[in-house]
């Protein structure tokens, strides 16, 4: 126990990474507000971001800083077309709760 | 309301200054300061791909600070998630998000990811965060229902399932193995940039300079392209989110 | 520092990089454009496409069968196989645009900058054609996810129209995380973001644990993105809800781009003798999807009144055949690769040409998508009628048609893997394939042997007359001649 509390080592980010994963997908199942669902979503591309980083230091590969930065671009570019779309919705019906978009349900 | 605030706070306060500390508590020194027997290890390597030269690896029991500063940041990024998902209340979840994500930066500093963590500071903490503090202002409407109603079994079923896939996923990741035996991460020595009609030049592993040589070598493509995406997404939010009957009003534009 | 870059290289990305400048024409074209009806900006969004489709074909003729080059710093590649399906989406994008004008008339969505989204999301499937980086396939999927979420949520009037595009960009976005955390974890067993040097190092990975998850997430993440069938909710919805021009666009070119770059990722990177393999390797779960996907989506389709539900789960039970085949390239079938590219063809062509027909029929606001509305239409618009049955009697798989020979190749590459592994899932498929004909037919008999209920006028438009007469003959010209489609890779 001593052991695992002051010996940090990859395994302890790499599980830390997984968690922040799990806590992002658990938000996106169980929420339904559709902005915390997009922030759930953006937790778990940290997660995945945080592991890219994690075995680009492992692998002392730089590469893997480009593939991260690249990841970090594209959410912010999916967060502005997600909240474009969210308002667009909430224009149309007062609310963003993903379990009344009922109109196309048969 | 003022709690909530409190902690925020908090949160923020303590992911600047301790991403700070973790960067002065264990720099990637660009010139070694362990000594001249390692420093002249050092000299005699020459790489030409940027990849690093190790540092003797050390058990970090040596270093306690930086196993206190993991579980803290460890702490602010689980804390400011578990926040995000369980608040009513739309800003908190915000704030909570922000607190996360400067925790994330200050584990990316403690990887040496120096660059990548200013990044995420700037972007994420700053821009993204900003953006979706607007948007729940304009939606006005920051409460809203904080979990499904039960009785979802398809739900319950695929989170059941999703905590055994990412339990297995942990015990895995547990047992990764690093491509050469260390016991802990030390502190990775500087990088070799061959400079075009000089000397060998050595940066910081993860600094601007070790990015960028990155970033615009192989990723010469990515790095361009991904302006078509952002253009995309930019012309795209427009062209969803103006308001229903703005041709008519701009008139010829 | 070498740069990794060749100004020759460029020359070997002129489809993308044509399809890329005219989506940026578009875009200014759109800001100065002073004109009332910014539907004239399909000229050049057509233009465009055709152009990168006649580059991609002229590059084509420049490439030798076997050769497989890697360009910009081992980020993208060519082959046979990239151009071949470059052109492919290129053409559909053409095609897909001379659907809109007259849909975007009739039902009043016009709106500029469509066209650029479009093509700045064809270019990113381009990518998806050339990528043999992780990087460049991360960066070509969101390219095109992003565009045609976009696109998607373009009919802003529609209720409909902007709850397809939530749920669409929801699931979508959901998918990206489980992508970039499978290509992280993939990235940590390799070493390396390039999928070529990928294939040799995972092979002999310390942390095979890792190649397992990281396989296991990406099944996942592009089971969202091809809607197979646990992860198919958002299909139908998005589907019905889109622009009948834009669920053509969604449902025949993003499927195949997902389809390209599983390509890439499952048969290079994790194909070979080592990785698919094993009790847990990423072909099991594969497999599994593949064979519910067929299933489920047949038997979904089978109770659906509006058209375009069905062919949207129609779409879903297509996507189980071509997963069929990508387990077949990545279990080490050589003629799988030339069955895929085949069976894309003829999936792309019968679904514009029936999307085609959805969007004649339906004009002035009224979309017509119920089998009641169809009926009779045989009687008032004959070749329509035609049109849409060799459309519906290729996507059954049925002989003289090209969706026949795309099944027959699939099953025919699935067999052809070691030990008749894939024996099952071949018979689930032929199985479905003669379920499906009911459905299909259903549509059919409504149109022949039911009473009209009253006249209406469908949409004028020459384009989508062309489309319409192109589409069906394309289709039997696959069927009858099929050799020569199949040597193209």
């Amino acid at each position: 126990m001593n052991d695992i509390f002051w010996n940090v080592g990859y395994p302890h980010y790499l599980v830390l990474a997984a968690i922040l994963f799990l806590i992002g997908t658990v938000g996106v199942l169980v929420r339904r507000n559709a902005l915390i669902i997009l922030m759930s979503v953006e937790l778990m591309l940290n997660a995945a971001n945080m592991t890219v980083l994690i075995f680009a230091r492992m692998w002392g590969d730089l590469s893997g800083h480009t593939f991260a930065l690249m990841v970090i671009a594209v959410a912010a570019a999916e967060a502005a077309v997600g909240l474009a779309i969210v308002v667009a919705v909430f224009r149309g019906r007062r609310n963003v709760d993903v379990d009344r978009l009922t109109t196309l349900r048969h | 309301m003022r709690i909530i605030a409190l902690i925020v706070m908090g949160l923020l306060a303590f992911g600047t200054v301790g991403g700070a500390v973790a960067y002065a508590a264990d720099p990637p020194s660009a010139v070694p300061t362990a000594g001249a027997e390692r420093a002249g290890k050092q000299v005699n390597i020459v790489k030409t791909t940027p990849h690093m030269d190790r540092r003797e690896s050390r058990p970090s029991s040596d270093n306690p600070g930086t196993a206190l500063l993991f579980w803290a940041f460890a702490a602010a990024t689980i804390g400011g998630a578990l926040f995000v998902i369980t608040r009513r209340n739309l800003i908190a979840a915000v704030m909570g998000m922000v607190g996360s994500f400067l925790g994330i930066s200050a584990v990316y500093m403690m990887l040496y990811a120096g660059f990548l963590s200013v990044v995420q500071m700037l972007v994420y903490a700053g821009a993204i965060m900003v953006l979706f503090v607007f948007v729940v202002m304009i939606l006005n409407r920051p409460e809203d229902e904080p979990v499904a109603p039960s009785g979802r079994a398809g739900q319950a079923l695929g989170g059941i399932a999703i905590v055994y896939l990412v339990g297995r996923l942990i015990l895995l990741l547990i047992n990764v193995r690093p491509p050469r035996a260390e016991t802990a991460i030390a502190a990775p020595g500087p990088i070799t940039l061959n400079v075009p009609g000089g000397a060998p030049e050595k940066v910081e592993w993860g600094s601007v300079k070790a990015v960028g040589t990155d970033l615009f070598g192989p990723g010469l493509f990515p790095f361009e392209a991904i302006s078509i995406l952002l253009l995309v997404a930019v012309v795209g939010a427009i062209a969803i989110a103006r308001p229903l009957h703005a041709s008519d009003e701009e008139g010829t534009s | 520092m070498n740069l990794n870059f060749d100004p020759k290289d460029l020359g070997y990305l002129a489809p993308y990089l044509i399809m890329t400048v005219s989506g940026l024409l578009l875009v200014l074209a759109e800001a100065f454009y002073k004109g009332k009806d910014r539907t004239a900006l399909v000229g050049l969004a057509v233009a465009g496409s055709v152009a990168s489709a006649i580059a991609s074909i002229i590059l084509y003729t420049q490439v030798g069968p076997n050769v497989s080059q890697q360009i910009m710093g081992e980020m993208l590649m060519y082959d046979r196989t990239s151009y071949v399906l470059s052109a492919l989406f290129a053409l559909t994008t053409a095609v897909a645009a001379l659907m809109s004008p007259s849909h975007q008339r009739e039902h009043q969505w016009v709106i500029g900058e469509y066209y650029g989204t479009m093509l700045m999301a064809a270019s990113g499937m381009i990518m998806l054609a050339h990528a043999a980086n992780l990087v460049t396939v991360f960066l070509g999927i969101e390219t095109m996810s992003i565009g045609v979420y976009v696109m998607t949520a373009m009919r802003r009037t529609s209720r409909r129209g902007n709850e397809a595009a939530m749920k669409y960009f929801l699931i979508g976005a959901f998918a990206t995380g489980f992508l970039v955390y499978g290509m992280a974890l993939l990235y940590g067993a390799a070493g390396t973001t390039s999928i070529v040097a990928m294939r040799g190092t995972l092979a002999s990975t310390a942390n095979p644990g890792l190649v397992i998850a990281g396989g296991f997430l990406l099944v996942v993440a592009f089971g969202f993105k091809v809607a197979a069938v646990p992860f198919h909710m958002w299909a139908p919805d998005a589907y019905e809800g889109a622009p009948t021009p834009v669920t053509a666009f969604m449902a025949a070119a993003v499927k195949a781009a997902a389809i390209a770059a599983m390509i890439r990722v499952f048969g290079v990177a994790l194909g070979g003798d080592v990785v698919p393999f094993g009790a847990l390797g990423w072909a099991s779960p594969l497999v599994v999807i593949a064979a519910i996907t067929i299933t489920i989506g047949n038997i979904s389709a089978v109770r659906q009144d509006n058209i375009k539900r069905m062919l949207a789960y129609s779409s879903i039970s297509h996507a189980g055949v071509l997963l069929t085949g990508i387990c077949a390239l990545g279990l080490g079938s050589i003629t799988a690769n030339p069955a895929i590219v085949y069976y894309l063809i003829a999936y792309n062509v019968t679904t514009m040409g029936a999307f085609a027909v959805v969007a004649y029929v339906g004009s002035r606001g009224r979309e017509r998508l119920l089998v009641d509305d169809w009926a009779g239409l045989a009687g008032q618009h004959p070749a329509a009628a035609l049109a849409m049955t060799i459309c519906l009697l290729s996507l059954g798989g049925m002989p003289p048609t090209g969706g026949f020979f795309g099944k027959f190749y699939i099953f025919k590459a699935a067999m052809d893997v070691n030990d008749g592994q894939l024996l099952w899932l071949v018979l689930v498929g032929v199985v479905n394939s003669a379920i499906s004909i009911y459905y299909y037919l259903r549509i059919v008999t409504a149109m022949y042997f039911r009473e009209a209920n009253q006249p209406f006028t469908p949409t004028r438009s020459g384009a989508l007359v062309f489309v319409m007469a192109m589409c069906p003959v394309l289709i039997l010209e696959m069927g009858i001649m099929p050799g020569w489609w199949l040597k193209l890779v």
